[in-house]
């Protein structure tokens, strides 16, 4: 039969993130093993454990009963174990046969490259594909999907390809294309290869897999036959308890207000012209696929990304937000969506994180900053966001990512907003803390605040928000009381094709 | 577990402790080599001839705890004293010839952190092409002869002593005070080691990182002006040729310090530390009659190990903060 994959006790740490705890399964050759779970639950990171990109903290993998430790994707690669990103990762100014055998192109003792043969072996892998392609072919006119089947067929090429994993593959493939990819994934299932596939699309894992492996918050939870669990089954061992609760037990009884923030025909370079209306408050939720726009039209209102077009009004009265800055000082405070990359000050404690916002409150007119009031809002924050430290002056970074995440919310709060924009507040976060930002957003809301909150987890924008307004291809495609939201609803207005655009 | 004990020595105390006993370590190995070195007058030549390279120093300490970096203080040290030298011999007075040199050194910062926010090159290429065009124009002023500067009062200034000390070395220990003072406990220091952390992180919280680099580049080229005057004071003229790797010293003693290259960390007590070493260890190797070639050498073997150091301690903290958050979590 076929390969052997084994993890045993693969456990992997990253600052503030158990990015992957204590994980054991085995995947065997001839079948088609789904890794599902949540975004930050571990699939990506465990992928990348096996391919040597990232070194395990701890615990070991086996292949065929051998014991493995790649130190880099090439070497994994050269073992026969190969990742299929979304990303493509080849090279687009070189011929079809020239990726597929990159770095070892059949040559003569001499070290020339004999380029006849390496198109005629590329055409014999092709025409086991069965594709419309030229081996001579610049790749890059090629469709994307037939740049994904070169990358296929360039791991496919290696004589010893044993793992193949595809990580959410068909994100960017049309119907058609999918069901060729399938096609291929069938063949290489059917030759014994062991095929991995991660994606959050429970159709296409009904249709290709034969068993879901499940992860959450970085463990595994088990292993189940794809015909065997229904979606509903899988979604509650994905999530780890019914999520409904937590919604329905929030305290939402509250006033919503006047208008607070008038949005009008905002753009900038990465988003097109948008108008929507906040009250005070009121939790407006932003849903979308990731991409749609979300984030681009929040920084274009802050001047995170200089504006291109449109009007912001804040009480009424129209305000400029050249740059974050200026959207401080009026009263607009973005908690980012990228925490590592746009949030944390990794090289600064908790204290730090929480008042760098905050500098010229806590200073005098020359600008010495007064130790005593900066203790003082730090402690605030780390009292009212309840955050979970040994003390104020622990590097932020040493904090789990649920504490990591309230010290950038209670840097924003401390600059008294009018305005809180919550960026995917809760991705990598556990469930636990989880709840708590949701009783944390409603409390905002209680107090008057206008919150508008991003997610692309849809029970989450439904269960929180008074108002939806779902954007899509950089623009807004929908808005609807959280009331008469359903994920069908968000999904369809959020993913519908726009006819004749492509 | 110790764990505070270890915190205190590792984190704040443990770098700096090795620093100072890497100086007494110099100090001893030169002392034992050569008598001398440890003489009273000795020690005060140390500190004369840090004067400028301290003075370049404190600035790239800002520089290097927001992310930036600056290759042209050696031209720009010289340069300045060409330009000073020749507004004095045209009778300028003092204060009128300096505070125009002390503005040339702020264009050149403003020029620099144009390149860097507006070009968007990185600092190292965009202060490697002002080094080169500033020598040029040292050399162009003065017409690629030294300038001797006529006026008396102002070379007393390189050798005017207050309690034994040359007013150089008086500036730059009180101008390490001050930018201490401002990089430990000011908005601004403290915006300087947020867009070291992240610059993107640092602008959505409400800060001006461009304002910020802006203001560092002009910072040094200001300390930088005045630190070549007085050197030029100190030698009676303005030479175009002097003062290379001027900013390599000044680098050397930054990351010495404990200032890191990854940004965001580091403190003036360190630079001043490392100021000290690396000129202990430059006038150790004269003093023990190291051929002026393998000075060279040396000096390369420091810059070295100083980024040596810098990278273990970064993994150190990288592995300390890992393992934190393993327990936290």
């Amino acid at each position: 039969m076929g390969s052997l994959l084994e993890f045993q006790h693969i456990s992997k740490y990253f600052p503030g993130v158990k990015a992957l705890d204590d994980v054991c399964f085995k995947a065997y050759g001839g079948e088609v093993l789904a890794f599902l779970g949540e975004n930050g639950a571990g699939k990506s990171t465990l992928l990348k454990t096996l391919n040597g990109d990232y070194q395990p903290t701890g615990g070991t993998y086996l292949l065929d009963g051998e014991e493995k430790h790649y130190r880099s994707p090439h070497e994994a690669i050269e073992d026969g174990v190969s990742i299929i990103y979304q990303e493509r990762q080849i090279l687009l100014e070189l011929s079809v046969a020239e990726n597929i055998y990159l770095g070892r192109m059949p040559s003569n003792s001499f070290g020339v490259i004999n380029s006849s043969k390496a198109n005629q072996m590329a055409q014999k892998i092709i025409d086991d594909f069965g594709l419309p392609i030229r081996p001579t072919e610049k790749v890059k006119n090629l469709s994307i999907a037939y740049q994904q089947m070169v990358e296929i067929m360039k791991a496919y090429s290696r004589e010893n390809l044993r793992v193949i994993a595809f990580d959410e593959p068909t994100a960017s493939l049309s119907d058609a294309e999918i069901t060729s990819l399938f096609d291929i994934i069938r063949k290489l299932k059917d030759e014994g290869k062991i095929v991995l596939y991660v994606s959050h699309r429970m159709s296409e894992i009904r249709q290709i897999t034969d068993k879901v492996a499940i992860f959450k918050d970085g463990r595994h939870v088990g292993i189940y036959e794809t015909d065997k669990v229904s979606d509903a089954e899988l979604i509650r061992l994905m999530v780890g308890r019914d999520l409904g609760d937590i919604y329905s037990s929030l305290d939402k009884d509250k006033q919503i207000g006047d208008v607070l923030l008038d949005v009008e025909n905002v753009s900038s370079d990465y988003v097109k012209p948008v108008s929507f209306q906040l009250h005070r408050g009121e939790v407006l939720g932003f849903s979308g696929l990731v991409g749609a726009g979300r984030t681009e039209l929040m920084r274009a209102i802050i001047g995170a990304d200089r504006r291109r077009t449109g009007t912001v009004r804040l009480n009424g009265k129209v305000i400029e937000n050249r740059s974050p800055k200026e959207a401080m000082q009026n009263g607009i405070m973005l908690v980012p969506e990228d925490r590592k990359l746009q949030g944390l000050l990794g090289n600064l404690s908790v204290a730090g994180n929480i008042d760098i916002a905050s500098l010229e409150q806590n200073s005098n007119s020359i600008g010495i900053i007064d130790p005593r009031k900066e203790r003082e809002m730090a402690e605030q924050g780390i009292k009212e966001f309840a955050i979970k430290t040994p003390s104020m002056d622990k590097k932020v970074l040493e904090l789990s990512g649920g504490n990591q995440q309230k010290c950038i919310v209670a840097r924003a709060v401390a600059t008294n907003p009018q305005v809180l924009i919550l960026d995917e507040p809760t991705k990598g976060i556990d469930v636990g803390a989880k709840s708590e930002f949701y009783e944390m957003i409603c409390r905002f809301a209680k107090q008057g605040l206008g919150v508008i909150l991003i997610s692309s987890e849809m029970p989450e924008v439904i269960g929180l928000s008074d108002r939806i307004i779902v954007m899509r291809s950089l623009e807004k495609s929908g808005e609807l009381p959280a009331s008469e939201a359903t994920e069908d609803r968000l999904l369809a207005l959020g993913m519908m094709e726009e006819s004749g655009n492509e | 577990m110790n764990n505070e004990k270890k915190k205190l020595t590792s984190f704040i105390g443990g770098d700096k402790i090795v620093l100072i006993v890497a100086v007494i370590a110099v100090c001893a190995l030169f002392t034992f080599l050569n008598r001398n070195f440890l003489s009273m007058q000795n020690m005060i030549n140390i500190l004369v001839a840090s004067s400028l390279v301290g003075m370049v120093a404190i600035g790239h300490t800002y520089l290097i705890i927001g992310k930036q970096n600056d290759l042209s203080p050696g031209s720009l040290a010289a340069f300045c004293g060409v330009l000073v030298a020749i507004l004095l011999n045209r009778g300028l007075p003092i204060p009128v010839a300096m505070l125009v040199t002390l503005c040339a050194g702020a264009v050149v910062g403003l020029f620099n952190s144009w390149m860097v926010n507006q070009i968007r090159i990185e600092a190292f290429i965009a202060t490697l092409v002002s080094q080169t065009i500033i020598r040029g124009f040292a050399y162009i002023i003065c017409g690629g002869k030294p300038v001797a500067i006529t006026n008396q009062s102002f070379n007393r200034l390189g050798t005017f002593r207050i309690l034994r000390l040359p007013l150089p070395v008086w500036v730059m220990i009180i101008c390490i005070v001050i930018f201490g003072f401002i990089l430990a406990r000011t908005r601004f220091g403290r915006s300087v080691y947020a867009i070291g952390g992240s610059a993107e992180a640092a602008r959505l919280a409400g800060l001006n990182p461009r304002r910020i680099v802006t203001t560092c580049f002009i910072m040094i080229g200001v300390l930088t002006s005045f630190g070549g005057m007085l050197f030029a004071a100190r030698m009676n003229a303005g030479q175009p040729a002097a003062n290379v790797n001027l900013e390599f010293d000044a680098i050397t003693a930054v990351i010495l310090g404990g200032t890191s290259f990854a940004g965001g960390v580091g403190s003036m007590f360190g630079t001043a530390l490392g100021i000290i070493l690396i000129q202990s260890f430059n006038t150790g190797l004269i003093m023990v009659n190291v051929d002026t070639f393998w000075q060279y050498v040396a000096r390369g073997a420091l810059l070295l190990f100083a980024l040596t150091s810098d990278y273990i301690r970064e993994t150190r903290r990288q592995k300390a903060l890992l393992e934190a958050s393993m327990k936290n979590s």
